[in-house]
């Protein structure tokens, strides 16, 4: 009797943290669907999986887990200084250009960065929604040289933020999600709330 | 009769570490059924271990293109392989169209391919540790003296 008094909590422990550790795991999915077609492409992730593997990965732009853009930042532009100073502005559209042929709107709301990009023109009209939190905003500019992008970072920043759609395209063929959620065989992004809309 | 005895259970030892050996690293499969009528069927399940065993024998100057190939990207594998295998198990790809269904999986240390198509379905597990030391094998070939 002793013996299961001093067992049992340290199997419920043990289970906890098992469970705890089981369900910790944060993943990438990629969903591009063609109902039309009958087509379905899904890719599952792990973020941890990213996180080791990006770093050693060495080929064309992407070394050292950095992503090289070429000239991104001028001589007086400094793009870590750029997100930190859009980190601390209020909340509310930045840009808002409304053409005939496409909407496009880039705002913060809810601390993310919200891009929304309405193609009119053509025959395959899409809409286009970015969500980026903004921790990983900052962690993805987070390179003192403001030619290059920290992926690597990123990842690590994607895995402590929740639940998130981070890119929604729709367009009449095909749709294309790319979220982050714990679950390792999630169908769809369902639960996660969908990007803000185009306000007007 | 006591020395037979001892001889037998050596043996046996023997037997069983070897055999204890060559499954640690868990089984491969490869399962091929083809559709049409008279289509071949197949299933064939090999200890995962021989296969990095038996390349460690292959001349190296079989491998030595193959050995070129994979060298560049072995900062790459030795990164991911090790990090799958501590992944959770899961669908890591699964492609679906009217005419083929193709999913790539993780389950229990081995990666799993599954094809179903028109013509055929094929079942692919290979157990990553070993597909790691067998790649390994093959990218070291060109550093080894040719036999």
């Amino acid at each position: 009797m002793k013996i299961i008094k001093i067992a049992l909590p340290v199997v419920v422990l043990l289970a906890g943290t098992m469970a705890m550790a089981a369900s910790s795991e944060r993943y990438l999915h990629i969903r591009v669907s063609n109902p039309g077609q009958n087509e379905l492409v899904r890719v599952n992730v792990p973020l941890s999986f990213a996180e080791k593997v990006i770093p050693a990965i060495d080929h064309g732009q992407l070394r050292d887990g950095k992503l090289h853009v070429g000239k991104l930042s001028a001589d007086s532009v400094n793009l870590k200084m750029i997100f930190e100073a859009l980190k601390t502005a209020p909340e509310g559209e930045f840009v808002t250009v409304q053409e005939n042929d496409s909407d496009v709107r880039v705002a913060k709301e809810h601390g993310e960065l919200i891009v929304h990009v309405v193609d009119k023109g053509g025959k395959d009209k899409e809409n286009v929604d970015v969500t980026i939190p903004w921790d990983v905003a900052l962690a993805l500019a987070s390179e003192q040289d403001g030619d290059q992008f920290n992926v690597e970072a990123a990842i690590k920043a994607l895995e402590n933020v929740g639940d998130v759609t981070l890119v929604a395209v729709t367009s009449r063929e095909e749709t294309v999600r790319i979220w982050i959620d714990s679950s390792s065989s999630a169908d769809s992004p369902a639960a996660i709330a969908k990007p803000a809309a185009f306000s007007k | 009769m006591f020395i037979l005895a001892k001889v037998g259970i050596g043996i046996m030892g023997t037997v069983v570490a070897g055999g204890a050996m060559l499954c640690s690293e868990g089984f491969m499969q490869v399962k091929v059924h083809e559709k049409q009528a008279d289509g071949t069927n197949f299933s064939i399940v090999v200890p995962a271990a021989l296969v990095p065993m038996t390349l460690h024998f292959v001349p190296n100057r079989k491998l030595a293109d193959a050995s070129a190939k994979l060298r560049p990207y072995m900062p790459v594998i030795d990164a991911a392989i090790p990090a799958l295998e501590d992944c959770p198990d899961g669908v890591l790809v699964e492609v679906t169209d009217p005419g083929e269904h193709v999913l790539i999986a993780k389950r229990g240390g081995s990666v799993v391919v599954d094809v179903n198509d028109g013509d055929d379905v094929v079942h692919v597990a290979v157990p990553l540790r070993a597909a790691h030391s067998a790649i390994r094998e093959i990218a070291a070939a060109n550093n080894k003296d040719s036999f």
